[in-house]
């Protein structure tokens, strides 16, 4: 496998600090969306962000990557302050999907991959017009390395059809492996099973682990909390833009302040909660919907 | 207006049918050795019996061409074989029926009118007519053929390049054939006949098997169609009118394709583009000979051409960098007020309202013909017996022009910076958030496409003789951003066949020159209404003007893996 | 100096009159169906021919006295006109832009600029051919009303003709209908919900196809009112007066904010007497009446990079 992410394959230093938000607030008008939220992510870790709907998580999201320039607060990736510049976060390291996917839809998979390679590649227009060595050069690596990823998420077979033409849940993929393609250190993953049947989503969760076996750091929003428990090292809830909790899997699942945010008030004591197995019912809701 | 007509009654009807299409392609092919008309005023004089005009002889391709298509399945569907499903027989043979009515029509009317009433019609003409209406009344009563397999026979590769060379053959006399015709009847009825050739070998197949061809046999293709545009000025006979047509073709053309970047491959709305054409041509004309050139500095034309681009790129850099970032609407109007904001200041260049540079609305006359390495492309001379004039020396610097900008078209479109264009164009913000440097991209395109303009402007400098600021109104941009559009946005061939249309037909149709612009205007109209994606579709496009048309999403999917299994991405663009 | 301020003033103010009556109909479909409607000059120049076209139906008067030229003769020439480019515009709406509201951006532009070649086009081969017409391939003189044409009033020594002043006051009476057809009218109402959010106006039962029909209306009717206005002022029509005028008027929208209709006012006033103010004091050649166009247009990219809400600010135009 260490072939395929030939940029991150190496040894992993898991106490390495990866990500550091701090107090990052971001206000619209009179709205603040994200309060003083502060989040740590180390390398090789995969986190959760979970929260209801309207919660604030993909505005989160959105500060993290240069889409918005937080009100105040912070962030540095690998101790360097992130610009507030979506293109320069990716050459940081950083890579993310949305929610609502945006592949290329007029472009075939291998296509769009190779945009994803943009920022990791050097042709420039004299290159390219001339046919340079240095053209060909990544040309012939770009594609290889893009069908390689392709592979790496199952949709070798995928290369040249429209990815307006996928089936959705190629379709989610084929957003990872273009974030991917920019040879990230941590993704970001909007709702990545948003829609997917159960089957598509334990496939899901076997990508995101065997991406994290490559060494990478992956941070997930989610509302399948199955899902969410099982993947995760520790587990972030975001509540009305505030951090309500977070910490391991259990402690998180078990917090009745959780509970409460997601099921309203209390109407059993928290020890008798059944077990994650049944999914809490604003999850139901909030699936497909469009989260602030 | 669909006439449909159940399968019940095409397979009752079908013996029948075929029988009196076959009478109407006879009737046809007789025609022609009777006189069409009784003067010889109209359609280069069709007036003769048993000696056809060279537009008969041209015409009679149609109802041969039915004649072959009706008779030959009457072979039997064993002895036909494979090629019972390979050709559409039916299908085209409906279609050529319908479009050798049209051409009947066409070329009738024209008698009509030139010869003012229809009782200058003769035999042959009511002939033509009788079985053009007789073709096209039975055909459509014969069952539909399935989707003809043309395109995936498997075919030596020296038929695919006969194939290609007998195309481009067809196309240089096709092309040598219109531009002859002085006579505005005989151009419109020749070119109804040409749509209907095309019409007739796309649903043959032809047309998808020769696309093929050329995905094999790329070089092959490119340089065939060099070669033949090469050889046009042979084919006229020294006739300066023609090639200073083709020659103002190729300098339109040349930005066209230049607009084509900017609005084909990244999608940014350009109304001001004549601006860098303006740019490149006043930039060559001040730096010219000329007795009427206001500055003291004459390079040799390889460096002026330098400048007159550089000059353009950096007019495009100057609008380009503060605009860029607004969205797309606004940039179609910014590139308009910019536009008008050069116009105005070459007019006012003049040493009354500014410092003089450009003689103002007099502008820069005069401008002597290029030397280059001591041959002067105002000389006339012989090659191969044939007269090679002024303009013909200027068609051929300018497919020189055309055939880089092609090659930089090209190469950028499959490249790294292709595709970031393309991501830009279909999702902006995700292209940024996928590490596109959209910002960077934009500016390269809009001063790219304005490098190439102001190249192609610095040649129609010394083409024209004369620069002054009113060829470079709003209506000039309005007409290039219509060739793009007309003839399919993205793509290459399209382009320069929209340049064709709007540059010849109005050159060739002097009769309608006060409705030109009329015309030009319900044109964009009922294009952007019928088919937004112009003449020849980029297949990306194609997608984006149909949406929600998944049958088409799949077909044209089908196109690209056809054509992505003979190429390998070494092979895609051009070497230098 | 002050004195030829005041004087530069009012004739800025009478200019930017008129770039405002036709700014509206930019902003007010532009705020609903985000389209940049090009034919919008053509608008206001098939106004001022529709008037002339009223006139020429009434027989032509050229002796009617000031009281029945205003009462009666300019009344009915406005209504002319009105009704001809309200005519126009629907049309062009209905055949050219109904038909793409759901396509890529691109379409409906290029098809705007098409629909403008087009009318420019038709009237100068066609308006000739109606039996008795002036030839309109070359300018046409407008007919004068008494009462306004060649009327001057003066203020101190501020000189004001009185077509300007008729566009001022044409300008008021119209800004005047417009706050109450938007504020209080069912329609106008529906028209602010619709620009806010479509989706959600369609569903509360708004019938937005009907609100589109509205704003076309609404702006081609300022328009024709600014058609007259141009005749008066300037003594003559063009079938080509659409196309700067036009632009202009697009500035001016632009500055004030588009989508916003007191923006699109404010934005004509300002964009008039920055145009007269420039060739009055910018010193030497380039404050000479050749390079006005140029100040105004460089006035519009300027907006459009620092401030592309306008001056008085607008919903957010950048949808991305």
């Amino acid at each position: 496998m260490t072939q395929v992410m030939s940029g991150a394959g190496h040894h992993v230093d898991a106490s390495t600090l990866l990500l550091q938000a701090s107090s990052v607030t971001m206000r619209f008008g009179g709205l603040t969306a994200v309060n003083n939220v502060s989040l740590d992510v180390h390398a090789g870790e995969i986190v959760g962000l979970i929260g209801p709907n309207g919660a604030g998580k993909t505005t989160f999201f959105n500060c993290l990557t240069g889409l918005y320039k937080p009100t105040s607060g912070e962030v540095r990736f690998a101790g360097e302050l992130l610009p507030p510049k979506p293109r320069l976060v990716v050459r940081a390291g950083m890579a993310r999907t949305f929610q609502n996917i945006r592949l290329f839809h007029n472009m075939t998979a291998l296509e769009n991959v190779m945009v994803g390679m943009y920022s990791r590649t050097k042709t420039n227009a004299i290159d390219a017009v001339f046919r340079l060595p240095r053209h060909r050069r990544e040309e012939l690596a770009s594609t290889e390395r893009a069908r390689e990823l392709l592979d790496f998420v199952g949709l070798s077979s995928a290369a040249d059809m429209l990815s307006r033409n996928l089936p959705y849940g190629d379709q989610r993929r084929l957003e990872i492996a273009r974030a991917l393609a920019t040879d990230p250190k941590l993704l970001l993953l909007d709702e990545p099973t948003a829609g997917m049947n159960p089957q598509e989503t334990r496939q899901a969760e076997e990508l995101i682990f065997k991406i994290r076996d490559l060494g990478l750091a992956v941070l997930v929003i989610e509302h399948d909390m199955r899902f969410i428990f099982n993947l995760c090292d520790r587990v972030c809830c975001l509540v009305r833009g505030e951090v309500l909790v977070e910490g391991v899997g259990e402690v998180v699942q078990n917090d009745p302040r959780v509970i409460e945010a997601y099921i309203g008030a209390p109407a059993e004591p928290p020890a008798d909660v059944p077990p994650p197995t049944a999914e809490p019912p604003a999850s139901e809701a909030g699936k497909g919907s469009a989260d602030a | 207006m669909r006439v449909i007509i159940s399968d019940e009654t095409k397979v009752r009807f079908r013996y029948p049918a075929r029988a009196v299409g076959i009478v109407g392609a006879v009737l046809m092919i007789v025609s022609i050795f009777l006189p069409w008309s009784y003067g010889s005023g109209a359609l280069d004089d069709v007036g003769f019996y048993g000696a056809p005009s060279p537009l008969q002889f041209a015409f009679v391709v149609l109802p041969v061409l039915i004649l072959l298509l009706l008779a030959i399945p009457l072979v039997g569907k064993q002895r036909l074989g494979q090629w019972a499903k390979t050709v559409a027989w039916n299908t085209s043979a409906k279609t050529a029926s319908l479009a050798t009515l049209a051409t009947v029509l066409i070329g009738l009317a024209a008698i009509a009118i030139e010869l003012k009433g229809l009782v200058n019609i003769d035999v042959g003409g009511f002939t033509a007519l009788v079985g053009a209406l007789l073709a096209a009344v039975a055909t459509p009563f014969l069952p539909d053929s399935p989707e003809p397999t043309l395109a995936r026979v498997k075919s030596p590769t020296w038929l695919q390049i006969l194939g290609i060379v007998l195309m481009m053959a067809g196309v240089l006399f096709a092309a040598a054939f219109a531009l002859n015709q002085t006579d505005a009847g005989a151009f419109l009825t020749f070119v109804a006949f040409l749509v209907g050739v095309v019409l007739v070998l796309r649903q043959l197949g032809v047309m998808a098997w020769i696309g093929i061809a050329g995905a094999n046999n790329n070089r092959v293709l490119v340089l065939a169609a060099f070669a033949t545009a090469f050889a046009f000025p042979f084919t006229q006979n020294g006739s300066d009118a023609n090639m200073s047509i083709a020659s103002q073709v190729l300098i339109f053309a040349a930005a066209a394709l230049g607009l084509n970047i900017v609005v084909g491959l990244v999608g940014l709305l350009d109304l001001g583009y004549i601006a860098f054409l303006g740019a490149g041509a006043f930039t060559a004309a001040i730096l010219s000979e000329s007795a009427f050139s206001t500055l003291d500095f004459h390079p040799p034309f390889i460096v002026v051409v330098l400048i007159s681009g550089t000059v353009a790129s950096l007019l495009g850099l100057l609008i380009g960098a503060p605009t860029l970032r607004v969205s797309g609407d606004y940039l179609a109007i910014v590139t308009l007020a910019f536009g008008e904001i050069f116009r105005i200041t070459m007019n006012n260049l003049d040493g009354n309202d500014g410092p003089n540079l450009t003689n103002g609305s007099n502008g820069i006359p005069g401008i002597p013909d290029l030397e280059f390495l001591g041959f002067n492309f105002g000389d006339a001379h012989v090659i191969f017996g044939v007269d090679i004039g002024r303009f013909a020396n200027y068609y051929w610097l300018m497919l020189l022009v055309i055939a880089l900008i092609i090659v930089v078209f090209m190469n950028l479109n499959y490249s790294r910076i292709g595709r970031g264009w393309v991501a830009i164009r279909e999702d902006e913000l995700a292209a940024e958030a996928m590490g596109v440097n959209t910002f960077a991209l934009k500016l390269l395109a809009f001063a790219g496409g304005a490098f190439l303009a102001g190249v192609a402007g610095a040649v129609k400098a010394h083409h024209d003789v004369s620069v002054t600021p009113d060829q470079y109104v709003f209506l000039e941009s309005a007409f290039l951003l219509a060739a793009v559009v007309l003839g399919g946005m993205g793509t290459v061939v399209g382009v320069l066949i929209g340049a064709t249309i709007l540059k010849l037909l109005p050159e060739k149709l002097r009769f309608f020159s006060d409705y030109r612009l009329l015309l030009f205007g319900l044109l964009m109209v009922v294009m952007m209404q019928f088919r937004p994606e112009g003449i020849v579709a980029d297949e990306r496009r194609q997608m984006e003007f149909h949406d929600e048309d998944e049958e088409l999403a799949e077909e044209i999917e089908e196109e690209l893996i056809s054509h992505h299994a003979h190429l390998n991405p070494e092979r895609r663009g051009f070497d230098l | 100096m002050l004195d030829l301020f005041f004087q530069q003033l009012i004739n800025g103010l009478s200019l930017g009159a008129l770039y405002a009556l036709i700014a509206v109909g930019y902003t007010v479909v532009y705020g609903i169906v985000q389209l940049i409607n090009f034919a919008h000059g053509e608008i206001f120049m098939v106004g001022a021919f529709g008037a002339f076209a009223t006139w020429m139906l009434l027989g032509q008067p050229t002796d009617w006295g000031v009281s029945a030229s205003l009462l009666i003769l300019l009344p009915l020439m406005l209504l002319g006109g009105i009704v001809v480019s309200v005519t126009v515009a629907l049309l062009t709406e209905r055949f050219a832009y109904r038909p793409l509201r759901n396509a890529p951006r691109l379409a409906p532009l290029i098809t705007a600029i098409g629909v403008s070649v087009f009318l420019q086009e038709f009237v100068r081969l066609f308006y000739g051919r109606i039996p008795g017409f002036p030839d309109a391939k070359s300018a046409i003189p407008f007919p004068s009303v008494a009462g306004i044409s060649g009327e001057i009033v003066r203020i101190g020594s501020v000189t004001i003709q009185m077509p300007a002043l008729f566009t001022i006051v044409a300008l008021a009476i119209s800004t005047l209908f417009l706050w109450f057809f938007v504020n209080r009218s069912k329609t106008g109402r529906a028209m602010v919900a619709t620009s806010q959010d479509p989706d959600t106006a369609r569903l509360m039962g708004i019938n937005v196809d009907k609100v589109i029909v509205a704003a076309f209306a609404v702006g081609a009717g300022l328009a024709a009112i600014a058609g007259v206005a141009h005749g008066l002022n300037y003594g003559n029509i063009d079938f080509r007066m659409g196309f700067l005028a036009g632009l202009k008027a697009f500035t001016a929208a632009v500055l004030g904010g588009i989508g916003n209709i007191n923006g699109a006012v404010v934005g004509g006033l300002v964009l008039g007497v920055v145009e007269a103010m420039a060739t009055t004091f910018i010193p030497g050649q380039f404050g000479s009446s050749a390079w006005k166009d140029v100040w105004a247009f460089a006035l519009l990219i300027l907006v459009l990079v620092f401030r592309p809400q306008g001056l008085l600010g607008a919903k957010v135009v950048d949808r991305a």
